[in-house]
């Protein structure tokens, strides 16, 4: 089962992390980082095929693909600038993980801008 | 297939740190911070590889261009 697989990945590398955690943190870092990405790669194809189903969903819904576009954009800014953060947090940074995240926020407030004014003008449209 | 990755890191990790205190051990202080940052650099340079992989495999994903 592939979870079991995934579950088995991650306590051997969280073993050997705790392992590293006194001698070298430094590298510690760096194969939290790699422990991540190697279960994200596992996760990879299965959320292909989720995208591919939703993205064929907006459209028959009739859900203009800019939208449905910028959507998935900012899902997947949300969940870089939080894989960094998280990796900053782990080493002990509270402050860079912080600015990481600020940034991601800023990023996705400015894809969604176009989408709000494209509400508030399809509400000002209704009301007059 | 990544998990070899994460052993890799993890054995080269364990050898270095069994050097460094044997290098400091034995006085040779700034050989051991030598060995430590060589061995910095060496798993940088794969784990900058697999960031790389990692950002553009969510970049096709999500149509970030």
């Amino acid at each position: 089962m592939e979870v079991v697989q995934i579950a088995a990945f991650g306590i051997v590398s969280v073993v050997l992390l705790v392992l590293l955690r006194q001698q070298r943190p430094e590298l510690a870092i760096q194969l939290a980082l790699v422990a991540g990405v190697g279960i994200f790669a596992m996760v990879v194809p299965k959320l292909f095929l989720i995208l591919e189903v939703l993205s064929d969903l907006a459209d028959q819904a009739g859900i203009a693909p800019a939208y449905a576009n910028s959507v998935l954009k900012i899902v997947g800014i949300a969940y870089i600038a939080d894989f960094g953060g998280q990796i900053c947090r782990d080493a002990g940074e509270n402050a860079i993980a912080s600015r990481v995240e600020l940034a991601g926020k800023v990023i996705i407030l400015l894809l969604a801008l176009p989408i709000i004014r494209g509400i508030l003008d399809l509400i000002n449209s209704l009301l007059r | 297939m990544n998990i070899e990755l994460v052993f890799q890191i993890a054995s080269l990790a364990i050898i270095v740190s069994v050097f460094h205190t044997l290098l400091k051990q034995a006085g040779k202080e700034e050989f051991a911070w030598l060995l430590t940052l060589v061995s910095i650099a060496l798993v940088l340079s794969m784990a900058i590889r697999v960031i790389s992989d990692f950002f553009d495999a969510v970049r096709s994903m999500f149509h970030l261009y």
